[in-house]
Protein backbone atom coordinates (compact mmCIF):
# COMPACT_ATOMS: atom_id res chain seq x y z
CA UNK A 1 0.00 0.00 0.00
CA UNK A 2 1.31 3.09 -0.84
CA UNK A 3 0.22 6.60 -0.99
CA UNK A 4 0.90 9.61 -3.68
CA UNK A 5 0.47 12.85 -3.06
CA UNK A 6 0.19 14.60 -6.11
CA UNK A 7 0.26 18.74 -6.72
CA UNK A 8 -2.59 20.47 -7.67
CA UNK A 9 -1.51 22.67 -10.20
CA UNK A 10 0.60 21.57 -12.96
CA UNK A 11 2.30 25.05 -13.96
CA UNK A 12 4.26 24.00 -17.10
CA UNK A 13 1.38 22.68 -18.99
CA UNK A 14 -0.22 25.78 -19.96
CA UNK A 15 -3.03 25.25 -22.42
CA UNK A 16 -6.58 26.78 -22.14
CA UNK A 17 -8.34 23.52 -21.03
CA UNK A 18 -5.63 22.56 -18.62
CA UNK A 19 -7.76 24.34 -15.92
CA UNK A 20 -10.28 22.25 -16.00
CA UNK A 21 -8.12 18.66 -16.17
CA UNK A 22 -9.66 16.27 -13.21
CA UNK A 23 -6.49 15.33 -11.35
CA UNK A 24 -5.67 13.20 -7.99
CA UNK A 25 -4.68 15.01 -5.10
CA UNK A 26 -4.82 12.29 -2.76
CA UNK A 27 -5.06 8.90 -4.29
CA UNK A 28 -4.69 5.60 -2.68
CA UNK A 29 -4.05 2.53 -4.29
CA UNK A 30 -4.54 -0.61 -2.19
CA UNK A 31 -4.46 -3.92 -3.21
CA UNK A 32 -7.91 -4.88 -1.16
CA UNK A 33 -11.70 -4.18 -2.17
CA UNK A 34 -11.17 -5.31 -5.72
CA UNK A 35 -7.91 -2.85 -5.57
CA UNK A 36 -10.42 -0.13 -5.74
CA UNK A 37 -9.35 3.17 -6.62
CA UNK A 38 -10.13 5.39 -3.77
CA UNK A 39 -8.62 8.89 -4.63
CA UNK A 40 -9.56 12.53 -3.56
CA UNK A 41 -9.82 14.40 -6.98
CA UNK A 42 -9.73 18.10 -7.25
CA UNK A 43 -13.60 18.23 -8.02
CA UNK A 44 -14.51 16.28 -5.48
CA UNK A 45 -12.40 18.14 -3.27
CA UNK A 46 -13.98 21.96 -4.67
CA UNK A 47 -17.19 20.40 -4.41
CA UNK A 48 -16.59 19.15 -0.86
CA UNK A 49 -15.47 23.46 -0.14
CA UNK A 50 -18.43 24.30 -1.70
CA UNK A 51 -20.49 22.50 0.64
CA UNK A 52 -18.38 23.33 3.75
CA UNK A 53 -19.18 26.81 2.57
CA UNK A 54 -22.80 26.52 2.38
CA UNK A 55 -22.24 25.07 5.64
CA UNK A 56 -20.38 27.88 7.09
CA UNK A 57 -23.09 30.41 5.34
CA UNK A 58 -25.89 28.62 6.68
CA UNK A 59 -24.40 28.67 10.14
CA UNK A 60 -24.05 32.46 10.27
CA UNK A 61 -27.30 33.18 8.83
CA UNK A 62 -29.33 31.06 11.14
CA UNK A 63 -31.27 33.74 12.95
CA UNK A 64 -32.01 31.49 15.94
CA UNK A 65 -36.07 32.48 15.22
CA UNK A 66 -35.46 36.24 16.24
CA UNK A 67 -37.53 38.65 13.97
CA UNK A 68 -34.93 41.18 13.26
CA UNK A 69 -32.28 39.40 11.43
CA UNK A 70 -28.92 39.91 10.79
CA UNK A 71 -26.72 40.77 7.44
CA UNK A 72 -25.86 37.20 6.64
CA UNK A 73 -29.50 35.90 7.49
CA UNK A 74 -30.69 38.64 5.55
CA UNK A 75 -28.99 38.13 2.51
CA UNK A 76 -30.09 34.17 2.56
CA UNK A 77 -33.60 35.56 3.21
CA UNK A 78 -33.50 37.45 -0.37
CA UNK A 79 -31.95 34.43 -2.03
CA UNK A 80 -34.85 32.20 -0.59
CA UNK A 81 -37.70 35.15 -1.84
CA UNK A 82 -35.92 35.04 -5.27
CA UNK A 83 -36.39 31.32 -5.72
CA UNK A 84 -39.55 30.30 -3.86
CA UNK A 85 -40.60 33.61 -6.63
CA UNK A 86 -39.15 31.61 -9.35
CA UNK A 87 -40.93 28.18 -7.94
CA UNK A 88 -43.90 30.00 -7.82
CA UNK A 89 -44.37 31.42 -11.23
CA UNK A 90 -42.95 29.11 -13.13
CA UNK A 91 -44.22 25.68 -11.56
CA UNK A 92 -47.41 26.75 -9.85
CA UNK A 93 -48.27 28.79 -7.16
CA UNK A 94 -49.89 26.21 -5.05
CA UNK A 95 -48.54 23.09 -5.95
CA UNK A 96 -45.43 23.85 -6.87
CA UNK A 97 -44.36 24.18 -3.01
CA UNK A 98 -42.86 21.64 -2.30
CA UNK A 99 -40.50 21.07 -5.35
CA UNK A 100 -38.78 24.69 -3.70
CA UNK A 101 -36.42 22.90 -1.43
CA UNK A 102 -35.46 20.87 -4.62
CA UNK A 103 -34.75 23.89 -6.61
CA UNK A 104 -33.70 26.19 -4.14
CA UNK A 105 -30.73 23.24 -3.55
CA UNK A 106 -30.36 23.54 -6.78
CA UNK A 107 -29.69 27.03 -7.34
CA UNK A 108 -27.66 27.32 -4.11
CA UNK A 109 -25.55 24.36 -5.13
CA UNK A 110 -24.83 25.84 -8.79
CA UNK A 111 -24.02 29.24 -7.47
CA UNK A 112 -21.40 28.37 -4.86
CA UNK A 113 -19.74 26.44 -6.97
CA UNK A 114 -19.36 28.75 -9.76
CA UNK A 115 -18.81 31.29 -7.49
CA UNK A 116 -15.67 29.12 -6.28
CA UNK A 117 -14.87 28.86 -9.49
CA UNK A 118 -14.19 32.47 -9.99
CA UNK A 119 -11.52 32.43 -7.01
CA UNK A 120 -8.10 32.77 -8.38
CA UNK A 121 -6.23 29.45 -8.73
CA UNK A 122 -9.60 27.67 -7.92
CA UNK A 123 -11.10 25.26 -9.80
CA UNK A 124 -14.86 24.89 -11.52
CA UNK A 125 -16.55 22.47 -10.76
CA UNK A 126 -19.85 23.23 -13.20
CA UNK A 127 -17.27 23.57 -16.05
CA UNK A 128 -17.72 19.77 -16.18
CA UNK A 129 -19.90 18.14 -18.31
CA UNK A 130 -20.29 14.88 -16.00
CA UNK A 131 -21.09 17.24 -13.07
CA UNK A 132 -23.47 19.18 -15.31
CA UNK A 133 -25.19 16.40 -17.10
CA UNK A 134 -25.59 14.05 -14.02
CA UNK A 135 -27.57 17.32 -12.70
CA UNK A 136 -29.77 17.63 -15.94
CA UNK A 137 -30.31 13.64 -16.82
CA UNK A 138 -31.28 13.77 -13.03
CA UNK A 139 -33.82 16.02 -13.60
CA UNK A 140 -35.47 15.57 -16.81
CA UNK A 141 -35.98 11.93 -15.82
CA UNK A 142 -37.16 12.63 -12.68
CA UNK A 143 -39.85 15.27 -14.35
CA UNK A 144 -40.75 12.50 -16.83
CA UNK A 145 -41.24 9.78 -14.13
CA UNK A 146 -43.22 12.73 -12.14
CA UNK A 147 -45.17 13.25 -15.08
CA UNK A 148 -46.14 9.54 -16.04
CA UNK A 149 -46.80 8.70 -12.28
CA UNK A 150 -49.54 11.78 -12.68
CA UNK A 151 -50.86 11.19 -15.68
CA UNK A 152 -50.16 7.44 -16.63
CA UNK A 153 -50.10 7.07 -20.58
CA UNK A 154 -51.63 10.70 -21.32
CA UNK A 155 -48.32 11.63 -20.56
CA UNK A 156 -47.33 11.43 -24.01
CA UNK A 157 -49.86 14.34 -25.19
CA UNK A 158 -47.01 16.24 -24.28
CA UNK A 159 -45.28 15.37 -27.36
CA UNK A 160 -48.40 16.93 -29.55
CA UNK A 161 -48.98 19.64 -29.89
CA UNK A 162 -51.81 21.65 -29.44
CA UNK A 163 -54.09 22.05 -33.53
CA UNK A 164 -52.11 20.07 -34.77
CA UNK A 165 -53.06 18.23 -38.65
CA UNK A 166 -53.54 15.08 -38.43
CA UNK A 167 -51.27 14.90 -41.30
CA UNK A 168 -47.90 16.45 -39.43
CA UNK A 169 -48.46 14.38 -36.00
CA UNK A 170 -45.84 11.70 -36.81
CA UNK A 171 -43.43 13.98 -37.87
CA UNK A 172 -44.01 16.77 -35.12
CA UNK A 173 -44.46 14.30 -32.69
CA UNK A 174 -41.02 12.84 -33.66
CA UNK A 175 -39.41 16.45 -33.35
CA UNK A 176 -41.22 17.09 -29.90
CA UNK A 177 -39.67 13.31 -28.75
CA UNK A 178 -36.13 14.89 -29.89
CA UNK A 179 -36.72 17.99 -28.74
CA UNK A 180 -37.60 16.54 -25.27
CA UNK A 181 -34.89 14.34 -25.01
CA UNK A 182 -32.81 17.14 -26.13
CA UNK A 183 -33.65 18.92 -22.55
CA UNK A 184 -31.30 16.23 -21.21
CA UNK A 185 -28.39 17.66 -23.04
CA UNK A 186 -29.03 21.13 -23.45
CA UNK A 187 -29.53 21.77 -19.96
CA UNK A 188 -26.46 20.30 -18.94
CA UNK A 189 -24.65 21.97 -21.68
CA UNK A 190 -25.71 25.11 -21.37
CA UNK A 191 -23.79 25.68 -17.50
CA UNK A 192 -20.85 23.99 -18.12
CA UNK A 193 -20.29 25.63 -21.66
CA UNK A 194 -20.89 29.07 -20.42
CA UNK A 195 -18.40 28.46 -17.61
CA UNK A 196 -15.93 26.68 -19.75
CA UNK A 197 -16.60 29.51 -22.27
CA UNK A 198 -15.60 31.86 -19.54
CA UNK A 199 -12.65 30.62 -17.92
CA UNK A 200 -11.14 29.66 -21.21
CA UNK A 201 -11.54 32.92 -22.49
CA UNK A 202 -10.33 34.47 -19.35
CA UNK A 203 -7.22 32.14 -19.68
CA UNK A 204 -6.37 32.95 -23.30
CA UNK A 205 -6.87 36.66 -22.79
CA UNK A 206 -4.55 36.81 -19.93
CA UNK A 207 -2.18 34.33 -21.67
CA UNK A 208 -1.82 37.05 -24.36
CA UNK A 209 -1.95 39.89 -21.66
CA UNK A 210 1.03 38.24 -19.55
CA UNK A 211 3.14 37.67 -22.96
CA UNK A 212 3.01 41.84 -24.20
CA UNK A 213 3.15 43.03 -20.18
CA UNK A 214 6.37 40.90 -19.94
CA UNK A 215 8.00 42.17 -23.35
CA UNK A 216 9.00 45.24 -22.04
CA UNK A 217 8.68 48.45 -19.95
CA UNK A 218 6.28 50.00 -22.82
CA UNK A 219 4.09 46.83 -23.30
CA UNK A 220 4.26 46.50 -20.37
CA UNK A 221 1.66 49.87 -20.30
CA UNK A 222 0.65 48.78 -23.33
CA UNK A 223 -1.12 45.75 -21.51
CA UNK A 224 -2.96 47.26 -19.23
CA UNK A 225 -5.46 48.23 -22.11
CA UNK A 226 -6.42 44.17 -22.25
CA UNK A 227 -5.90 43.91 -19.06
CA UNK A 228 -8.92 46.62 -18.25
CA UNK A 229 -10.65 43.94 -20.76
CA UNK A 230 -10.38 41.40 -18.65
CA UNK A 231 -10.82 42.52 -16.03
CA UNK A 232 -14.82 43.69 -17.52
CA UNK A 233 -15.15 40.27 -18.75
CA UNK A 234 -14.50 38.82 -15.34
CA UNK A 235 -17.21 41.18 -13.69
CA UNK A 236 -18.86 39.79 -16.98
CA UNK A 237 -18.18 36.17 -15.57
CA UNK A 238 -19.27 36.45 -12.28
CA UNK A 239 -22.71 37.98 -13.84
CA UNK A 240 -22.62 35.07 -15.44
CA UNK A 241 -21.89 32.70 -12.43
CA UNK A 242 -24.58 34.01 -11.09
CA UNK A 243 -27.00 34.09 -14.34
CA UNK A 244 -26.76 30.49 -15.46
CA UNK A 245 -27.78 29.40 -11.85
CA UNK A 246 -31.07 31.28 -12.19
CA UNK A 247 -31.43 29.60 -15.67
CA UNK A 248 -30.56 26.30 -14.68
CA UNK A 249 -33.59 26.52 -11.73
CA UNK A 250 -35.87 28.49 -14.24
CA UNK A 251 -35.55 25.54 -16.74
CA UNK A 252 -35.69 22.76 -14.19
CA UNK A 253 -38.99 24.70 -12.96
CA UNK A 254 -40.06 24.53 -16.35
CA UNK A 255 -39.72 20.69 -16.92
CA UNK A 256 -41.16 19.99 -13.52
CA UNK A 257 -44.39 21.73 -14.82
CA UNK A 258 -44.65 20.09 -18.09
CA UNK A 259 -44.20 16.95 -15.92
CA UNK A 260 -46.99 18.02 -14.06
CA UNK A 261 -49.44 19.91 -16.16
CA UNK A 262 -49.54 18.47 -19.77
CA UNK A 263 -50.25 21.49 -22.48
CA UNK B 1 -1.06 48.19 -7.54
CA UNK B 2 0.93 49.15 -10.94
CA UNK B 3 3.63 48.70 -8.61
CA UNK B 4 3.30 45.26 -7.93
CA UNK B 5 2.55 44.78 -11.45
CA UNK B 6 6.09 46.17 -12.10
CA UNK B 7 7.86 44.04 -9.90
CA UNK B 8 6.22 41.12 -11.02
CA UNK B 9 7.49 41.91 -14.11
CA UNK B 10 10.77 42.51 -13.21
CA UNK B 11 10.49 39.31 -11.17
CA UNK B 12 9.38 37.45 -14.21
CA UNK B 13 12.53 39.14 -16.10
CA UNK B 14 14.66 37.27 -13.46
CA UNK B 15 13.75 34.24 -13.63
CA UNK B 16 13.19 34.43 -17.36
CA UNK B 17 17.24 34.77 -19.25
CA UNK B 18 14.78 35.69 -22.34
CA UNK B 19 14.08 39.28 -21.07
CA UNK B 20 16.93 41.44 -21.35
CA UNK B 21 18.49 42.76 -18.24
CA UNK B 22 18.65 46.46 -19.40
CA UNK B 23 15.23 46.83 -18.78
CA UNK B 24 15.49 46.63 -14.84
CA UNK B 25 17.44 50.22 -15.09
CA UNK B 26 15.14 52.11 -17.31
CA UNK B 27 11.76 51.15 -14.76
CA UNK B 28 13.25 53.31 -12.45
CA UNK B 29 14.89 55.87 -14.94
CA UNK B 30 11.14 55.80 -17.21
CA UNK B 31 9.13 56.60 -13.86
CA UNK B 32 11.04 59.30 -13.00
CA UNK B 33 10.61 60.92 -16.31
CA UNK B 34 6.94 60.42 -16.32
CA UNK B 35 6.90 62.00 -12.90
CA UNK B 36 8.82 64.78 -14.12
CA UNK B 37 6.34 65.15 -17.24
CA UNK B 38 3.17 64.75 -15.58
CA UNK B 39 4.04 67.20 -12.62
CA UNK B 40 3.84 70.52 -14.65
CA UNK B 41 0.45 69.67 -16.51
CA UNK B 42 -1.44 67.81 -13.36
CA UNK B 43 -2.34 69.95 -10.44
CA UNK B 44 -0.60 68.20 -7.27
CA UNK B 45 -1.52 67.78 -3.94
CA UNK B 46 0.31 68.27 -0.79
CA UNK B 47 3.00 65.76 -0.67
CA UNK B 48 2.76 65.35 2.91
CA UNK B 49 -0.78 64.45 2.77
CA UNK B 50 -0.12 61.95 -0.11
CA UNK B 51 2.68 60.33 1.90
CA UNK B 52 0.69 59.72 5.33
CA UNK B 53 -2.71 58.28 3.05
CA UNK B 54 -0.56 55.76 1.25
CA UNK B 55 0.76 54.86 4.83
CA UNK B 56 -2.49 54.97 6.02
CA UNK B 57 -3.58 52.44 3.01
CA UNK B 58 -1.06 50.46 4.38
CA UNK B 59 -2.17 47.31 6.71
CA UNK B 60 -0.96 47.86 10.32
CA UNK B 61 -2.10 50.08 13.62
CA UNK B 62 1.28 51.79 13.90
CA UNK B 63 3.98 52.94 11.87
CA UNK B 64 6.37 50.10 13.07
CA UNK B 65 3.64 47.34 12.32
CA UNK B 66 3.10 48.88 9.24
CA UNK B 67 6.76 48.72 8.19
CA UNK B 68 7.21 45.09 9.29
CA UNK B 69 4.08 43.77 7.73
CA UNK B 70 5.17 45.99 4.82
CA UNK B 71 8.98 44.47 5.07
CA UNK B 72 7.79 40.47 5.96
CA UNK B 73 5.45 40.67 3.09
CA UNK B 74 8.30 41.64 0.45
CA UNK B 75 10.69 39.46 1.90
CA UNK B 76 8.43 36.56 1.96
CA UNK B 77 7.18 37.21 -1.78
CA UNK B 78 11.06 37.55 -2.94
CA UNK B 79 11.58 34.29 -1.07
CA UNK B 80 8.44 32.66 -2.97
CA UNK B 81 9.51 34.25 -5.92
CA UNK B 82 13.33 32.87 -5.93
CA UNK B 83 12.13 29.79 -4.78
CA UNK B 84 9.59 29.33 -7.66
CA UNK B 85 7.13 28.64 -4.88
CA UNK B 86 5.21 31.09 -6.30
CA UNK B 87 5.70 31.75 -10.13
CA UNK B 88 4.53 34.78 -12.31
CA UNK B 89 2.09 33.90 -15.13
CA UNK B 90 -0.48 34.25 -17.34
CA UNK B 91 -2.45 32.60 -13.83
CA UNK B 92 -0.96 36.03 -12.00
CA UNK B 93 -2.71 38.05 -14.43
CA UNK B 94 -5.86 35.92 -14.10
CA UNK B 95 -5.88 36.33 -10.23
CA UNK B 96 -5.53 40.16 -11.15
CA UNK B 97 -8.84 40.67 -12.85
CA UNK B 98 -10.38 38.50 -10.72
CA UNK B 99 -9.21 39.91 -7.27
CA UNK B 100 -9.73 43.80 -8.38
CA UNK B 101 -13.38 42.10 -9.21
CA UNK B 102 -13.65 40.86 -6.10
CA UNK B 103 -12.17 43.73 -4.48
CA UNK B 104 -13.94 46.05 -5.90
CA UNK B 105 -17.49 44.15 -5.68
CA UNK B 106 -16.73 43.94 -1.57
CA UNK B 107 -15.56 47.70 -1.37
CA UNK B 108 -18.46 49.29 -3.58
CA UNK B 109 -21.05 46.63 -3.15
CA UNK B 110 -20.14 45.90 0.66
CA UNK B 111 -21.09 49.35 1.86
CA UNK B 112 -24.51 49.44 -0.15
CA UNK B 113 -25.25 46.09 0.96
CA UNK B 114 -24.94 46.65 4.48
CA UNK B 115 -27.07 50.04 3.73
CA UNK B 116 -29.78 47.32 2.40
CA UNK B 117 -29.81 45.21 4.86
CA UNK B 118 -29.86 47.60 7.37
CA UNK B 119 -32.87 49.73 5.68
CA UNK B 120 -34.58 45.85 5.67
CA UNK B 121 -33.89 45.74 9.27
CA UNK B 122 -35.26 49.33 10.07
CA UNK B 123 -38.06 48.80 8.04
CA UNK B 124 -39.04 45.49 10.05
CA UNK B 125 -37.57 47.20 13.18
CA UNK B 126 -40.67 49.96 12.82
CA UNK B 127 -43.06 47.70 11.98
CA UNK B 128 -42.43 45.61 15.36
CA UNK B 129 -42.37 48.88 17.28
CA UNK B 130 -45.23 50.18 15.68
CA UNK B 131 -46.93 47.37 16.62
CA UNK B 132 -45.67 47.31 19.77
CA UNK B 133 -46.76 51.09 20.70
CA UNK B 134 -49.98 50.28 18.84
CA UNK B 135 -50.15 46.96 21.30
CA UNK B 136 -49.07 49.41 24.28
CA UNK B 137 -51.69 51.64 23.69
CA UNK B 138 -54.26 48.97 23.07
CA UNK B 139 -53.55 47.98 26.96
CA UNK B 140 -53.43 51.25 28.26
CA UNK B 141 -56.68 52.18 26.85
CA UNK B 142 -58.29 48.93 28.09
CA UNK B 143 -57.01 49.58 31.50
CA UNK B 144 -58.45 52.56 31.50
CA UNK B 145 -61.52 51.49 30.56
CA UNK B 146 -61.45 49.21 33.34
CA UNK B 147 -60.25 51.25 35.94
CA UNK B 148 -63.52 53.01 35.33
CA UNK B 149 -65.43 49.91 36.62
CA UNK B 150 -62.55 49.39 39.44
CA UNK B 151 -65.59 50.36 42.29
CA UNK B 152 -67.93 48.67 40.46
CA UNK B 153 -67.95 45.81 43.85
CA UNK B 154 -68.64 48.02 45.96
CA UNK B 155 -70.98 50.03 43.68
CA UNK B 156 -72.57 46.83 43.50
CA UNK B 157 -72.58 45.86 46.96
CA UNK B 158 -73.92 49.15 47.91
CA UNK B 159 -77.25 49.09 45.31
CA UNK B 160 -77.35 45.34 46.69
CA UNK B 161 -78.00 46.80 49.75
CA UNK B 162 -80.54 49.89 48.38
CA UNK B 163 -82.02 47.43 46.64
CA UNK B 164 -82.32 45.03 49.57
CA UNK B 165 -83.79 48.59 51.71
CA UNK B 166 -85.98 49.30 48.31
CA UNK B 167 -87.60 45.43 48.86
CA UNK B 168 -87.81 46.40 52.76
CA UNK B 169 -89.77 49.85 51.98
CA UNK B 170 -91.97 47.70 49.07
CA UNK B 171 -92.76 45.40 51.47
CA UNK B 172 -93.49 47.68 54.27
CA UNK B 173 -95.35 50.14 51.94
CA UNK B 174 -97.37 47.08 50.55
CA UNK B 175 -97.93 46.25 54.37
CA UNK B 176 -99.43 49.22 54.52
CA UNK B 177 -100.99 49.67 51.91
CA UNK B 178 -103.08 46.58 52.54
CA UNK B 179 -103.72 48.02 56.07
CA UNK B 180 -104.63 51.34 54.75
CA UNK B 181 -106.75 49.74 52.19
CA UNK B 182 -108.24 47.26 54.98
CA UNK B 183 -108.72 50.18 57.33
CA UNK B 184 -110.76 52.13 53.98
CA UNK B 185 -112.91 48.83 53.73
CA UNK B 186 -113.77 48.78 57.72
CA UNK B 187 -114.64 52.22 57.54
CA UNK B 188 -116.56 51.97 54.08
CA UNK B 189 -118.45 48.93 56.27
CA UNK B 190 -118.60 51.42 59.20
CA UNK B 191 -120.12 54.34 57.45
CA UNK B 192 -122.23 52.43 55.74
CA UNK B 193 -123.65 50.51 58.96
CA UNK B 194 -123.93 54.01 60.20
CA UNK B 195 -125.36 55.33 57.13
CA UNK B 196 -128.38 52.79 57.39
CA UNK B 197 -128.56 53.02 61.24
CA UNK B 198 -129.09 57.01 60.72
CA UNK B 199 -131.99 56.18 57.78
CA UNK B 200 -133.32 53.31 60.46
CA UNK B 201 -133.41 56.14 62.73
CA UNK B 202 -134.78 59.10 60.86
CA UNK B 203 -137.35 56.37 59.45
CA UNK B 204 -138.22 55.22 62.99
CA UNK B 205 -138.57 59.11 64.13
CA UNK B 206 -140.68 59.55 60.96
CA UNK B 207 -142.94 56.88 61.72
CA UNK B 208 -143.26 57.37 65.06
CA UNK B 209 -143.99 61.16 63.86
CA UNK B 210 -146.42 60.54 61.36
CA UNK B 211 -148.05 57.70 64.19
CA UNK B 212 -147.93 60.35 66.82
CA UNK B 213 -149.21 63.10 64.62
CA UNK B 214 -152.01 60.49 62.98
CA UNK B 215 -153.20 59.64 66.83
CA UNK B 216 -153.05 63.58 67.64
CA UNK B 217 -155.05 64.28 64.54
CA UNK B 218 -157.16 61.34 65.75
CA UNK B 219 -157.31 62.73 68.90
CA UNK B 220 -158.23 66.00 67.93
CA UNK B 221 -161.25 64.75 66.07
CA UNK B 222 -162.94 63.57 69.45
CA UNK B 223 -164.66 66.28 70.69
CA UNK B 224 -163.74 64.90 74.18
CA UNK B 225 -160.45 64.95 73.78
CA UNK B 226 -160.36 68.75 72.48
CA UNK B 227 -162.56 69.43 75.41
CA UNK B 228 -159.87 67.78 77.56
CA UNK B 229 -157.19 69.61 75.93
CA UNK B 230 -159.48 72.81 75.67
CA UNK B 231 -159.81 72.70 79.79
CA UNK B 232 -156.24 71.56 80.11
CA UNK B 233 -154.71 74.62 78.17
CA UNK B 234 -157.25 76.84 80.09
CA UNK B 235 -155.85 75.61 83.38
CA UNK B 236 -152.31 75.86 81.85
CA UNK B 237 -153.21 79.46 81.30
CA UNK B 238 -154.74 80.01 84.83
CA UNK B 239 -151.54 78.70 86.34
CA UNK B 240 -149.55 80.75 84.01
CA UNK B 241 -151.74 83.84 84.58
CA UNK B 242 -151.64 82.93 88.51
CA UNK B 243 -147.85 82.74 88.30
CA UNK B 244 -147.53 86.02 86.53
CA UNK B 245 -149.89 87.60 88.46
CA UNK B 246 -148.38 86.44 92.16
CA UNK B 247 -144.65 87.33 91.07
Amino acid sequence: MYTNFSAAGCMDNLSPLSQFEVRDLINIDTPVLLNLHISITNIGFYLTIGAFFLLVVNLLSTNYNKLVSNNWSISMESLYATIHSIVTNQINPKNGQIYFPFIYTLFIFILINNLIGMVPYSFASTSHFVLTFALSFTIVIGATILGFQKHGLKFFSLLVPAGCPLGLLPLLVLIEFISYLARNISLGLRLAANITAGHMLLHILSGFTYTIMSSGFVFFLLGLIPLSFIVAFSGLELAIAVIQAQVFVVLTSSYIKDGLDLH
Amino acid sequence: MASRLARSAVGAARLRPTISPRTLPAVSSLVTARNQSTQSNVPTTDPKTKAQSIIDALPGSNLLSKTAILSSAAGLSIYALSNEYYVVNEETVIAFCLLSVWTGLIKYGGPLYKEWAESQNNKIKNILNAARADHTQAVKNRIEDVKQMSEVVEITKSLFEVSKETARLEAEAYELEQRTALAAEAKNVLDSWVRYESQVKQRQQKELAEAVIAKVKKELENPKALDKILQQSVADVERIFASSKSQ
